[in-house]
């Protein structure tokens, strides 16, 4: 690109973009790792012009003008491929002459998002740090009131329910009339949520599931998996893992003939089954999962031709209502497995998610309901609906929590917070304030790919490419070029250490609390908040 | 011990039971008063028998009977020996820090917990949490429990130093004697264990072999404890070595996480055995998906460069309506072959020095990629007036398709040209004496020298051997050549000047009947001259009539006028006025009148306007538009035998002309040859591509042919300066000679990481990188 050139609107300097790449001349060593790493070509090399130029003030001597040339880095500045920051290039730089920096000013990227017309759309969740969560403190540390327990000493059973449980007189009354009770999981409280074989590269979910076997065979922890709705491999639902994975079915039903055929094959149950109403990342929308992505082992796992595009809609299309949503989706699934497995519905986090709850309570087969909240990631959305679309998940939770307790059934309808859960880090307490809550269980999916797989996107805007299939890490693309940076075994084995350190820490939290056996499911009391107005919408305590 | 003195407690005031706090009191001060043997009949005090130092280092004796309380002997020290006839509470020892302690029955909770030093003996099982938190002081001996049964549940837990004994003779549970999660946290110290026991924290503990010096100790201290308890009669029983296990607490560097299965292991023992090989999705793809580093190379690679020599035209060959590649010519100068640079032209144009070295304008050079950073363009004049002396072309015998050409202008000579190249037989009909069209008729000898127009024409006569000349073409003369060969190109040009229906239009003198008489020395002209019309030819005009004597030159134009280049500078250069808009009214004798009102003064006024094509000879199977033959782009009319050129179809320069004769001879070719017509054009270069940062901005005139060649940059045309082969990081580049005299460069796959530094450095925009194959 000529420097001397005509302009476009859009035609941007590096001081505009919000990363910029700074090379050093002195420490490149022009091995070009950089260029052939970059997934989104943002930098090339380049041949600068150098002029030098000796004068003198004597006109008879010799003033010497030389032109010549030097090699290196140069970022390029067309917003197609601007630098996302996710500094692969630093990480192959063997001199430490390349880095991606954030630039000081408000970028003017954010106007050019949108050539012909169409809107930013990209990967990642709500561009927005920190969380509320991280605000909430334990306050109620059981010095001599409680047992004191040693979470690194005493045993713990921290287990949770996915399922009805009904009162004991109607499940008996159950028993006596259909000679069947609503089926009961007991798992661990921390659920790898839904990312599909299709949103995830091969190597990505199969170590998630990988490790997940493992935690359960190896490490006795009955940690379960959602499958995401891109289907489900048939290898696995015919193998005795299928125990560990809670089957998906949202609106684009894909791979569901696949499991359908696999049902006289099952070795074993799955877990429960979810349905995705809503998703916190894109609240209200739907998804669409490109033609080219959709290669021959994803076609065959979704149960489509090659090659074509896979929407995903807003909506189901046969449901109209809540109650036929419910009634309808629900029993029909709970049918697919002779009602041995729990079935669920999964929405986004919404003003109107009371509504949802209030109907579940009134049927028996409900197994619970799954909250997805405003920080929700996803591979590919709107931006707009990411970044301002959608609920807290916090109060929506804790009205979901209190809700039940005011109908009396908050023992018989868990509820799964999602979203955002451990965004800045804090995991364990982030979870635990949301059990404190209300919530019976906690499922995350950001939280995995950034823990157990190195994702670099951030709140800062960072990387958040995964809806072009360029994941530098390998998470999100279909390319074998790019996910086979991705090791499987090595993924498990982070899926397996993220649950290990989640699974102390937790107990760092619950033991002080005098917790060992059960979850401190709305155990309210024991949270607090430096926040008057949060401290009163949550019903917590305002401490300070 | 017999001649201390002793003492009787008895821990109870009035039948009721003393506190702790008096008896302590009592009992310091029976220490302090000299006793060293204290009998206590104990009724549930607490902590009896430590912190006895006002003995000093006189050993101290306490006899408990009774039932003592919690913590027996608690931070006791060394000179004081307790013995507590019954079984005893919680805590026993508890922060000793010396203590003898012998407990004739069972214990409770706690027992050793945080001892230090000292020794406590059992002579029945203990409660939960024995020996925790036990340290080892180096400055002292380390503490030991001897108990005789077995350990309650969570035994040692967090054990740092000493040594426990458990014997395991008639133990509370004698199948397990270490009770539940025993040594969790064990960080020093050692455990025997003689009797069944089930497991202890293999993380913090290790079972090692007893060694002889470990059951010396054992043996001897053994006995001690026995004599201690009084029951040296189990000796025997309990000294059989093979009954007792030893276990440790690992060292820091000893210590490790559970004991797990790696990720590898399991995958293949576990996962794939219950998948099948291949894992998750085995039975669907065949795709290798080990790892890979982050910059691999061959099929991996993401992008790989690809040489694409002569795949472009460059913007001066893709601009020049004759299509000359220009970058060749220079090519061939640098390689020091100016022959073949000069005659490649021949293969292009018959006018390679009159209308390339004068009379073009020159669009491959405004077009030239040196121009978008604002370089000065290579001066393609030069090597046109070097053409001159071209040496003509080979000419093929003639096959059996005969082809005629109407006019002989440049049009009708460039086509009759190629085709002849091509080995057709060409006849070329012209109504004029001489060949050339306007180059010959109309252009002043001012802008180009006769002989060069002579020369061409020669060199042009030497291959166009059939050419009729003085030739009127009429509707039957058409019909007649037409009907005589294969092929019929017209190339009449446009001959018939556009006038202005004005009053006066008769005094108007169309401006290429006075150039070319101009030429044949015919022409006058009077002092003042008005030009209507602005344009080239009437630049042309303003400078012959200049020449034939004109002092007072106007050209008017309706609009901002179209001319340029050097037309217009000689045009200005002999003073004459450019005026519009000016909209002619009529023609007067005292001149030009305007719709204004203006007369504009004349002695002789020509209309410039343009001309158009004289074609009323063309038969109704021949579609015209608007006066000119219609054609594709192939030059072919809707007759299929009949093709049209040159200012016919659409008023044009020299080079358009020719270039549009070179199109048609080619579509011809192909259409004798039995093909579709084609077309050569290659794509033109993305000039992107190019890199100019190598050459000098500063260079504003190229003083000869070779300075122009050596600031060519050869776009889409290799240069062979091998600075991709420097610059490849990975030496993956390589020239390779194809036969003797072409070359090509080459890339080594598996070393190439498509990092695109061959694309970024060529000066020539050679290379490309592309993204590599998908896989599947």
């Amino acid at each position: 690109m000529p420097s001397n050139r005509k302009i476009t609107p859009s035609t941007l300097s590096v001081t505009d973009l919000p990363w910029q790449i700074l090379w050093d001349k002195d420490r490149c060593t022009l091995c070009g790792q950089c260029t052939a790493v970059c997934p989104v070509q943002a930098i090339e090399p380049a041949v600068f012009r150098k002029r030098i130029v000796n004068t003198v003030l004597n006109v008879t001597a010799d003033i010497s003008d030389a032109h010549t040339v030097y090699y290196g880095i140069r970022q390029k500045t067309d917003p197609a491929y601007r630098c996302v920051g996710c500094a692969t290039c630093q990480m192959v730089c063997p001199n430490d002459a390349i880095k991606p920096a954030r630039g000081d000013d408000f970028d003017k990227l954010r106007f050019h998002m949108n050539r012909g017309g169409q809107p930013r759309r990209r990967g990642g969740r709500r561009n927005v740090p920190g969380s509320l969560l991280d605000r909430i403190k334990f306050i109620r540390i059981s010095m001599l009131t409680d047992p004191a327990l040693d979470a690194g000493r005493h045993e713990f059973e921290l287990r949770t329910l996915l399922g009805r449980v009904l009162p004991p007189e109607q499940n008996l009354a159950f028993l006596r009339e259909n000679g069947w009770i609503p089926p009961v999981r007991e798992i661990y409280p921390l659920i790898i949520g839904g990312m599909s074989f299709g949103a995830l590269s091969p190597n990505m979910w199969e170590g998630l599931q990988l490790g997940i076997a493992y935690l359960n065979e190896e490490l006795n922890m009955p940690v379960r998996i959602s499958t995401g709705e891109g289907g489900c491999p048939p290898r696995l639902l015919r193998s005795r893992f299928l125990k560990y994975v809670i089957l998906q079915v949202a609106s684009g039903y894909f791979g569901w003939d696949e499991i359908i055929h696999a049902l006289p094959d099952m070795k074993e149950d799955p877990c429960a089954i979810e349905i995705k109403y809503g998703q916190g990342a894109k609240p209200g929308d739907g998804g669409l999962l490109m033609w080219h992505k959709v290669n021959q082992l994803i076609a065959a796992i979704r149960g489509v031709p090659p090659g074509i595009n896979l929407p995903s809609p807003p909506t189901h299309q046969t449901k109209y209502s809540i109650e036929e949503s419910v009634a309808k989706m629900i029993q029909s699934m709970y049918m697919a497995t002779g009602f041995r497995v729990p079935v669920y519905p999964k929405i986004s986090a919404t003003s109107t998610a009371m509504a949802v709850l209030n109907n579940l309570t009134r049927n028996d087969y409900a197994a619970g309901l799954a909250i997805d909240g405003e920080d929700g990631g996803t591979g590919a959305a709107y931006h707009v609906s990411m970044n301002h679309m959608g609920h807290p998940i916090a109060s929506n939770i804790r009205d979901a929590y209190l809700t039940l307790v005011a109908v009396g059934k908050q023992n018989e309808i868990p509820i799964f917070a999602g979203g955002g859960i451990g965004k800045t880090g804090n995991l364990a307490a982030n979870a635990a304030a949301l059990i404190m809550l209300g919530a019976s269980g906690i499922q995350i999916g950001k939280y995995v790919m950034q823990a157990a797989a190195g994702c670099v996107g951030s709140e800062n805007d960072r990387c958040n490419i995964c809806n072009l299939g360029l994941c530098p890490k390998g998470i999100t693309s279909q390319d074998p070029r790019l996910y086979r940076r991705l090791d499987v075994d090595d993924v498990a084995q982070r899926v397996v250490d993220l649950f290990l350190s989640f699974d102390t820490e937790l107990k760092k939290i619950v033991a002080p609390l005098g917790r060992s056996t059960a979850l401190p499911i709305g155990m309210s009391d024991a949270l607090g908040i430096d926040d008057r107005h949060a401290a009163d919408r949550l019903q917590i305590q305002y401490v300070v | 011990m017999n001649d201390k003195k002793h003492i009787n407690i008895i821990a109870r005031e009035n039948g009721a039971r003393m506190e702790t706090r008096v008896l302590e009191e009592k009992v310091q001060a029976a220490v302090a008063d000299g006793y060293r043997r204290l009998n206590i009949d104990a009724f549930g005090q607490h902590g009896i028998g430590g912190r006895l130092y006002k003995a000093g280092d006189d050993p101290v004796t306490i006899r408990i009977t009774g039932h003592p309380g919690q913590r027996v002997g608690a931070m006791g020290f060394p000179n004081t020996d307790i013995r507590i006839f019954g079984p005893a509470s919680d805590d026993v020892g508890w922060l000793n820090a010396g203590a003898h302690i012998c407990v004739h029955g069972h214990a409770g909770n706690g027992v050793a917990n945080a001892m230090a030093q000292g020794k406590i003996y059992i002579e029945g099982n203990i409660g939960a949490r024995g020996m925790t938190m036990t340290k080892h002081n180096p400055r002292f001996d380390p503490p030991e429990l001897w108990v005789l049964g077995g350990a309650g549940d969570y035994f040692g837990e967090f054990m740092a130093g000493g040594v426990a004994v458990i014997c395991g003779y008639d133990a509370q549970n004698p199948d397990n004697v270490l009770g539940y999660r025993p040594l969790v946290g064990m960080v020093g110290g050692r455990v025997f264990v003689r009797g069944a026991y089930h497991g202890y924290s293999d993380t913090d503990a290790i079972k090692i072999p007893i060694d002889d010096d470990a059951y010396d100790w054992l043996n001897e201290n053994l006995k001690i404890f026995l004599a201690r308890i009084g029951r040296d009669e189990l000796f025997s029983d309990l000294a059989e070595r093979d009954a007792w296990t030893l276990i440790r607490a690992r060292t820091p560097m000893e210590k490790k996480g559970r004991p797990l299965r790696t990720m590898t292991d399991f995958r293949h023992q576990v996962w794939d055995r219950e998948l099948g090989d291949g894992g998750l999705v085995g039975d669907l793809t065949d795709i290798d998906r080990r790892p890979i580093p982050l910059v691999p190379t061959g099929e991996l690679r993401r992008f790989v460069p690809v040489w694409e020599n002569r795949q472009y035209a460059a913007p001066c060959e893709a601009t020049c309506p004759t299509g000359i590649p220009v970058q060749e010519r220079w090519r061939l100068i640098r390689e020091g072959r100016i022959d073949e640079a000069v005659d490649l032209a021949l293969s292009y144009t018959p006018f390679p020095a009159a209308v390339c070295g004068y009379l073009c304008p020159g669009p491959c050079m405004t077009a030239c990629t040196k121009q978008t950073a604002l370089i000065e363009p290579v001066d393609v004049s030069l090597l046109g007036k070097a053409s001159i002396h071209a040496t003509g072309p080979e000419i093929p015998p003639t096959g059996e398709t005969r082809i005629a050409v109407i006019g002989g202008g440049p049009a009708g000579l460039s086509v009759a040209w190629q085709l002849r190249l091509k080995g057709h037989d060409v006849v070329v009909h012209d109504t004029a004496s001489r060949l050339g069209g306007k180059i010959s008729s109309a252009i002043p000898s001012l802008r180009i020298p006769e002989e060069i127009i002579d020369t061409e024409l020669a060199r042009i006569r030497d291959v166009i051997p059939h050419v009729q000349l003085e030739q009127p073409i009429n509707a039957d003369m058409f019909n007649e050549i037409r009907s005589s060969v294969d092929y019929t190109v017209i190339a009449v040009g446009a001959g018939k000047p556009r006038t202005l229906p004005i009053p006066g239009r008769e005094r108007l003198v169309p401006a290429l009947d006075f150039l070319s008489q101009a030429k044949t020395g015919r022409a006058a002209v009077g002092r003042r001259v008005v030009i209507i019309g602005a344009g080239n030819v009437g630049c042309d005009v303003a400078a012959v009539a200049h020449q034939l004597g004109a002092e007072d030159i106007t050209l008017i134009d309706i609009q901002a006028p179209a001319s340029f280049g050097k037309e217009r500078a000689e045009a200005e250069k002999v003073g004459a006025k450019f005026k519009w808009p000016c909209f002619t009214k009529e023609i007067t004798d005292a001149g030009v009148v305007l719709t204004s009102g203006e007369v504009i003064p004349a002695d002789t006024v020509f209309v410039s306007i343009g001309d158009a094509p004289e074609i009323g000879f063309l038969p109704d199977d021949i579609q015209t538009e608007a006066g000119f033959v219609g054609t594709d782009p192939h030059g072919r009319t809707s007759a299929p035998d009949v093709f049209a050129i040159g200012d016919v179809v659409k008023p044009g320069l020299l080079t358009d002309a020719i270039g549009a004769g070179r199109r048609a001879a080619d579509a011809i070719d192909d259409i004798i040859a039995g093909k579709r017509p084609a077309g050569r054009l290659r794509p033109v270069i993305d000039t992107r591509r190019v890199t100019l940062e190598y050459f000098d901005p500063r260079i504003t005139e190229y003083s000869d042919a070779d300075h122009c060649s050596s600031q060519c940059s050869s776009c889409g045309t290799c240069r062979d300066c091998g600075i991709c082969v420097s610059l490849c990081p990975q030496a993956a580049i390589s020239r390779n000679v194809i036969q003797t005299d072409d070359f090509e460069y080459i890339v080594d796959a598996d070393r190439c990481i498509g990092c695109g530094f061959c694309a970024a450095v060529c000066p020539c925009g050679i290379w490309n990188l592309v993204e590599n194959n998908p896989l599947t």
